[in-house]
């Protein structure tokens, strides 16, 4: 390689009298001087990897296969919890009981007409509390929540003239759980003590009055009464499954 | 090849390579210089809106007057700055300049990468005056208004492309690490940004896909676009200005892939906690985890690659930022696979905590690793000399001293945070209130890094105008004594 290739400057490069005049510019050779005092471009040694680090990676290998297999919820695409376990059958629903449920569906539903001690607004809402047409026959008071109450009513010596909004499938629509809970709520608390009304009965009873689309008057709801249903159903009930893994810790939150 | 260095500058038998070496450093100067001055003018831009947010931060009231200096903006605006602005530009520069060296190919049509890079910095300009007007967009790392994004990323191709091209015609059998991590991230960054605006902005996904999206898009960005840029400039100047190869061509290949295997997880961490399915956490937090091996594999690397020689390193500027990065490498790696576990998450989420972990990656690794890549770059493109080492020692102390007080701030404070904040017998503005010292500590730490900043504006354009200002038969500037060798 000549002399005259060094040039570092492309603005010369190629003009070769130029190349001549400009070795002998003193600046030209400071510009060479900085190129070739760098080092040479970047090489790599072959230095084997260190015994131990194999040894550390395969560690870190295995706990994030233990990791994995303990925390991946079975890669299902709706579990949530890393301590969900697909291993342990179907996911244990929340149980709440029927009376809870009711409680819950009275606060939401009722409680703003009947108040929340059940006693009602004297002249204007009817009393729950000791009121026979909650507590006597169970057909009685689902009549009354599946299709609503209008016209006059005597309760507890009092007379009312309202109108009760039907809650079955013709009204509001609540399903069979939530009315069988909250009659079932309405009978027990306050110190009245009637019995469950389950769900199965009350399916029953949706069934019997789905096609009535008027609500039922006072003089009609003692009539033509079934017999009084036994309860033999479990006091706890299920919610659905729906498809979800709803376990109480299924969203872990920070 | 040490042999070579002692028989002086006309005599070398790889002149060759050295007169090739400077072609191509011509071939890039016009454009990589305006890279550069692109990169430093929103370095300022960015440092500017960092110390309003800072201080914003506990005095909430500071400079609130007008809507468009709002914390929300203002913050964005930093962030995008910084990342698009400074880190993207310093990376066009820095990367596409090493990779042309190592692939011994002149950038041709240099005129398109130059206004390739002009329409980045001019999409960018909107880009920023669209967040500040309010067009601000509201996903983190994607704040930049729809408008100006087609621009962006239409830019970014054309500026990618000569990397990639330069390896396409390389000369030579081997090809170095510093290549693998800037030839990939050239293709990882594309495809991170336009998958991203695409399922976010664009074609929105549906639910959680996009905080998925969001986050995967998010990490990657420091994942896959600085840090694999960042570790190449390192792997190039180490051996260079030290003159001594890389310790293990088999550490590189191990740190390279996985890398590459287990990256790309990792942000998913960010979601722990998240209506996320389980699976898809647990795997970032296994990812997250595994990180270790290329952050220990590159550690162990770079340090047995300057073992023996840290005078040398203290005394050139280039080595003296570029370790500094690379410890900052090894801390800030381990410390993100430890906050990846639930654990650990769920005290550090939701605090100053992250905030800090942010800057320790963005800015003591990569933002320092890339300070030593102009001071190597510049006397080479100009033809040059450094004027001021004092101005050198302002910066790298000012940074230095700055960025440590910060992460000491950020994550003391943020750590106490969470704490607090996951202890329900504290009232939640009692916490808030207890984070206020550390949030001044941290504008304090930024007065630091200003200072830092201005120095190195004022070096860099003091050397740009004044042509005379030190002449390279001077020898290089060096931090100290000149004698015992010229490493640079």
């Amino acid at each position: 390689m000549s002399e005259e290739e060094h040039i570092t400057d492309p603005s010369v490069k190629g003009r070769g009298s130029l190349e001549k005049a400009a070795m002998q510019d003193e600046h030209m050779q400071d510009v060479h001087a900085q190129l070739m005092r760098e080092k040479e471009e970047p090489q790599e040694g072959f230095s084997p990897v260190p015994i131990f680090l194999m040894f550390i990676f395969a560690a870190l290998c295995f706990w994030g296969g233990v990791y994995l297999v303990e925390h991946s919820g079975g890669y299902r695409w709706d579990a949530y919890s890393p301590d969900f376990d697909p291993n342990a059958g179907a996911p244990k629903p929340v149980e709440i009981a029927l009376f809870d449920r009711g409680a819950k569906v009275y606060r939401n539903q009722c409680a703003q007409c009947h108040q929340a001690d059940g006693n009602g607004v004297l002249g204007v809402y009817p009393p729950l509390v000791a009121s026979s047409w909650v507590t006597g026959h169970p057909q009685v008071v689902s009549r009354i929540l599946i299709n609503g109450l209008n016209g006059p009513i005597l309760v507890k010596g009092s007379k009312y003239n309202g109108n009760m909004p039907a809650f079955g499938s013709s009204g509001l629509a609540l399903s069979d759980k939530d009315i069988a809970g909250v009659i079932t709520y309405i009978r027990q608390e306050w110190g009245n003590s009637a019995s469950d009304v389950t769900v199965a009965t009350i399916a029953d009873y949706s069934d019997l009055y789905a096609g009535r689309s008027v609500p039922w008057q006072a003089a009609d709801l003692k009539e033509g009464l079934g017999p009084v249903p036994e309860v033999t159903a479990p006091l706890l009930e299920e919610l659905p499954v729906d498809g979800e893994v709803a376990t109480e810790d299924g969203v872990t939150s920070y | 090849m040490s042999a070579d260095q002692k028989q002086g500058p006309y005599s070398s038998n790889s002149e060759a390579v050295r007169l090739e070496l400077s072609q191509i450093d011509a071939s890039i100067r016009s454009a990589a210089l305006f890279f550069v001055i692109a990169a430093i003018t929103w370095l300022m831009i960015g440092t500017v809106f960092a110390l309003l947010v800072a201080v914003k931060a506990h005095q909430p009231n500071f400079a609130s007057t007008f809507e468009f200096l709002t914390f929300g903006r203002v913050r964005s605006a930093h962030l995008n700055a910084m990342a698009l602005g400074w880190a993207s530009n310093i990376i066009f520069a820095v990367g596409l300049w090493i990779m042309a060296r190592l692939c011994r190919a002149p950038i041709n049509h240099k005129g398109i990468l130059f206004i390739a890079g002009v329409f980045w910095n001019i999409g960018l300009t909107v880009g920023i005056f669209g967040i500040l007007r309010g067009d601000i967009t509201s996903v983190e790392w994607l704040e930049i208004p729809k408008y100006a994004t087609p621009l962006l990323a239409i830019s970014y191709a054309l500026i990618g492309v000569w990397g990639v091209m330069a390896f396409r015609f390389r000369k030579g059998d081997h090809v170095y690490v510093s290549q693998w991590y800037i030839l990939a991230a050239l293709f990882w960054f594309p495809w991170l940004y336009v998958v991203a605006q695409v399922m976010i902005i664009w074609f929105p996904a549906r639910g959680v896909v996009q905080s998925v999206t969001n986050w995967w898009f998010a990490h990657n960005v420091l994942g896959l676009w600085f840090t694999p840029m960042a570790l190449a400039t390192a792997y190039y100047l180490i051996p260079k200005v030290l003159g001594r190869p890389i310790y293990s061509y088999y550490l590189s290949v191990l740190g390279f892939w996985a890398l590459a295997i287990f990256y790309n997880w990792a942000g998913i961490h960010h979601l722990i906690g998240g209506p996320i399915p389980v699976w898809l956490i647990s795997a970032g937090i296994v990812a997250s985890v595994m990180m270790v091996i290329p952050v220990v594999v590159v550690g162990i690397n770079h340090h047995m690659s300057i073992i023996g020689l840290y005078k040398e390193v203290w005394r050139s500027p280039t080595l003296r930022f570029v370790v500094f990065g690379a410890i900052s490498y090894t801390l800030v790696s381990l410390i993100g696979s430890a906050m990846a576990l639930r654990t650990v998450s769920e005290i550090t989420h939701f605090t100053h905590f992250t905030v800090g972990h942010a800057h320790h990656g963005v800015y003591a690794f990569f933002t320092m690793i890339m300070f030593g890549g102009v001071y190597y770059m510049m006397p080479r493109l100009l033809k040059r000399e450094w004027p001021s080492s004092f101005l050198i020692k302002l910066h790298f102390w000012g940074c230095a001293l700055g960025i440590t007080i910060m992460i000491v701030a950020l994550q003391v404070g943020g750590w106490i945070q969470g704490l607090e904040m996951n202890n329900a017998e504290i009232p939640f503005l009692e916490v808030v209130q207890n984070t206020i010292p550390w949030l001044k500590a941290r504008s304090v730490s930024g007065l630091f890094l200003t200072v830092g900043h201005i120095a190195f504006a004022a070096n860099f354009f003091w050397m740009l105008f004044a042509a005379g200002a030190v002449r390279a038969k001077q020898g290089p500037t060096l931090l100290g004594s000149n004698e015992g060798g010229s490493a640079r």
